[in-house]
């Protein structure tokens, strides 16, 4: 299954196979198909070589640390999708997720708090999918200055304190709710992935978010409402923002302003490594999940080996190079 | 007559408008609430400096209808390199040069591989980060030689330091670069029109590479300047300097596409929102409402592009009322 969902993916919009040498074959196999290749084979190479990696406690402490910057990154991949770059404003709607989360539930119970944080998500999502989707904004600005204008406000109400949720309170024992060996939040990370991943493969709006993404003019003058697709796309990232906000918090039982600095070009990361093109059109949710899986592991095996978060840094960098490189190179031969 | 048409022909092509309007706006502001601000303008300039410098070299590769996200990072970089080499002359030329490399980097990938910049530069933004991290041990380095640091924080000619002075000196450089020579008004065809710049012979691939090493070596100097500056150089500087100089080229009216745009206007744009954060600073306003204030003049420059305002408004009425009409059915 997951195998069809990759291919459907690659073919639905992209353009007329050309015939091409063997080299450059082999380049676009390794472009289209690598990262399951190489996920698998980091994941056989972690089990076998690297020392305390294939235990109960440190596969759940992966799942732990990937699921908040994966959920975020699922959702990003619709806004990568449409050819709009990415959303910067996911680091302030994860933390006022989180501070919501906890801080509004301390107040006046946890149904209120998720109430607000939609709402919250909703003007998020309308403002960025607004300025980007009718005014034609560059994505990158309009996201920069929401991002401004969020953390602004997030760290001016919360006072830039630390919210703490009570001991044996619901928050913590979401956090810490287990089905079997497997942390509630691994799952909600799949079900997540299974849900983007339907919306954006079968509906009719995940296919016209694509066929956007592949060609605007195109899709405009089929008659596609472009402008509502935006929204739409801006609006599911900051829902799923929402929801990784929620996880962070009960993971740590604790919410504050500065919690998920560094989330946007993370996420941003994970999708590209996943190999979901930034020209949009080309991509899927499944290859984010991917992506997500091979730099958290990565990021497990760094440090199980004692590497400090310098070379994590220049080893994310690296590979963000690598794998558009022979995306790039791939598509030249092929062309020439 | 003749004389207003032609000044209405001038003030037309001109891209800085808004970032002027909005430099009025704050002066107004600072005689009403603030007028300690006039005397104050060391501390103006100061920040004009940290903000504009990396807003200067940005503007060069933005013109070229690229990016370069990885400006803060290489700031961050050349700050430790600059520090841990004991000798002050040879930290500073290795500083630089290490910008250059970036510069390179970038433009190889660009360039040679044909990624696209947004992504190539992220990838650096990352690499260079972790580098900086690598190279000072996660942890600031003292600067040896701290008298130098010290001698570079004082006053020069008049008022100025040489931190304002520099500035100074590259925006004149690059203002004439790009506004008198040849080479820097390719710059402007082809950020307007690459294909049209490649058929009549401009060689694109070498300005692309001009352009990264500019930006490149640009923020470098950012980084000896602030290093110099704190005596020490922090691995983690220049976080929030990527989003600022972004805003300031922005609100100075350089079209994020590429080809229009002017270094004034992004010396305009810095002036303004540095003027901005002092006026508020003074007035006791706390830095996260500082942040609310520029974010929303940012989204406010941004969706209100004069040429194309008009459009996006009759877009949306467009759109609501189509959806108005077919809600009935």
């Amino acid at each position: 299954m997951a195998e069809s969902t990759l291919r459907e993916s690659i073919v639905a919009p992209t353009t007329a196979p050309a015939p091409a040498s063997r080299g450059a074959r082999v380049l676009q196999f390794v472009a289209d198909r690598g990262i399951v290749v190489f996920t698998v084979g980091l994941i056989v190479f972690a089990i076998v070589f690297v020392n305390g990696f294939a235990s109960v406690s440190n596969v759940s402490d992966v799942f732990y640390r990937a699921a908040p910057i994966g959920i975020v990154a699922l959702g990003m991949t619709f806004v990568v999708i449409s050819a709009n770059y990415l959303d910067l404003s996911v680091v302030a709607q994860v933390a006022t997720a989180a501070v919501i989360f906890i801080g509004v539930s301390n107040q006046a119970g946890i149904i209120a708090a998720v109430l607000v944080a939609i709402v919250v998500a909703l003007v998020y999502g309308l403002v960025n999918g607004i300025a980007v989707g009718y005014f034609r904004a560059n994505a990158v600005i309009v996201t920069l200055a929401t991002t401004f204008i969020g953390l602004g406000i997030l760290r001016w109400l919360s006072g830039g304190s630390i919210f703490f949720g009570p001991d044996g309170g619901i928050v913590q024992s979401l956090g810490q709710a287990k089905v079997g060996p497997v942390p509630l939040s691994a799952i909600v990370l799949i079900a997540m992935a299974v849900i983007l991943g339907f919306v954006l493969q079968k509906t009719t709006f995940g296919f016209a978010i694509r066929s956007y993404g592949s060609n605007k003019a195109a899709a405009r003058l089929a008659g596609v409402q472009t402008g509502r697709l935006v929204v739409g796309a801006f609006i599911i990232t900051s829902l799923s923002a929402m929801v990784a906000g929620f996880v962070l918090a009960a993971f740590s039982n604790t919410a504050v302003s500065s919690m998920s600095d560094g989330y946007d070009f993370r996420a941003l990361a994970a999708i590209i490594i996943g190999g979901t093109s930034v020209f949009g059109g080309r991509g899927s949710v499944l290859r984010t999940l991917l992506g997500v899986v091979f730099v958290s592991v990565l990021t497990n095996i760094l440090v199980l080996s004692g590497m400090g978060f310098g070379l994590q840094q220049v080893a994310i960098g690296a590979l963000i190079v690598i794998a558009v490189s022979v995306d790039a190179l791939a598509r030249k031969l092929v062309k020439s | 007559m003749p004389d207003l048409t032609r000044l209405r022909a001038v003030l037309a092509r001109r891209t800085e408008g808004r970032a002027v309007v909005l430099l009025i706006a704050v002066l107004v502001a600072a005689v009403a609430f603030e007028p300690v601000v006039f005397s104050s303008f060391q501390v103006v300039l100061g920040r004009v400096a940290l903000i504009g410098l990396v807003a200067l070299g940005l503007t060069a590769v933005i013109l070229l209808g690229e990016l370069d996200l990885s400006v803060a990072s290489t700031l961050a970089l050349s700050g430790v390199v600059m520090a841990s080499i004991p000798d002050p002359v040879l930290g500073v030329v290795a500083a630089l040069a290490t910008g250059l490399v970036v510069g390179l980097i970038n433009s190889f990938f660009v360039v040679v591989v044909g990624i696209n910049s947004f992504i190539a530069t992220l990838g650096m933004l990352f690499a260079l980060r972790g580098a900086a991290f690598v190279l000072s041990g996660e942890e600031p380095v003292r600067l040896t030689n701290i008298d130098a640091g010290i001698a570079f924080g004082a006053p020069l000619i008049g008022p100025l330091t040489p931190r304002v002075l520099l500035f100074f000196l590259v925006f004149a450089a690059l203002q004439v670069f790009l506004s008198r020579t040849r080479i820097g008004r390719e710059f402007y065809a082809v950020g307007g029109n690459r294909q049209a710049a490649i058929d009549v012979g401009i060689p694109v691939r070498r300005r692309l590479v001009l352009g990264f090493l500019i930006s490149g070596v640009v923020a470098s100097l950012a980084g000896v300047i602030n290093t110099l500056e704190r005596t020490a150089a922090d691995p983690t500087a220049g976080s929030t300097v990527l989003l600022a100089s972004f805003a300031a080229a922005i609100i100075g009216g350089v079209l994020l596409n590429g080809g229009r745009g002017t270094v004034l206007g992004t010396l305009i744009g810095a002036l303004a929102l540095s003027i901005l954060q002092v006026v508020l600073t003074l007035s006791g306003v706390q830095v996260d409402i500082q942040d609310i204030f520029v974010g929303s003049i940012l989204l406010i420059a941004i969706i209100s592009d004069p040429t194309r305002l008009r459009a996006s408004v009759s877009r949306l009425r467009d759109s609501l009322s189509r959806s108005r009409t077919r809600a009935p059915a």
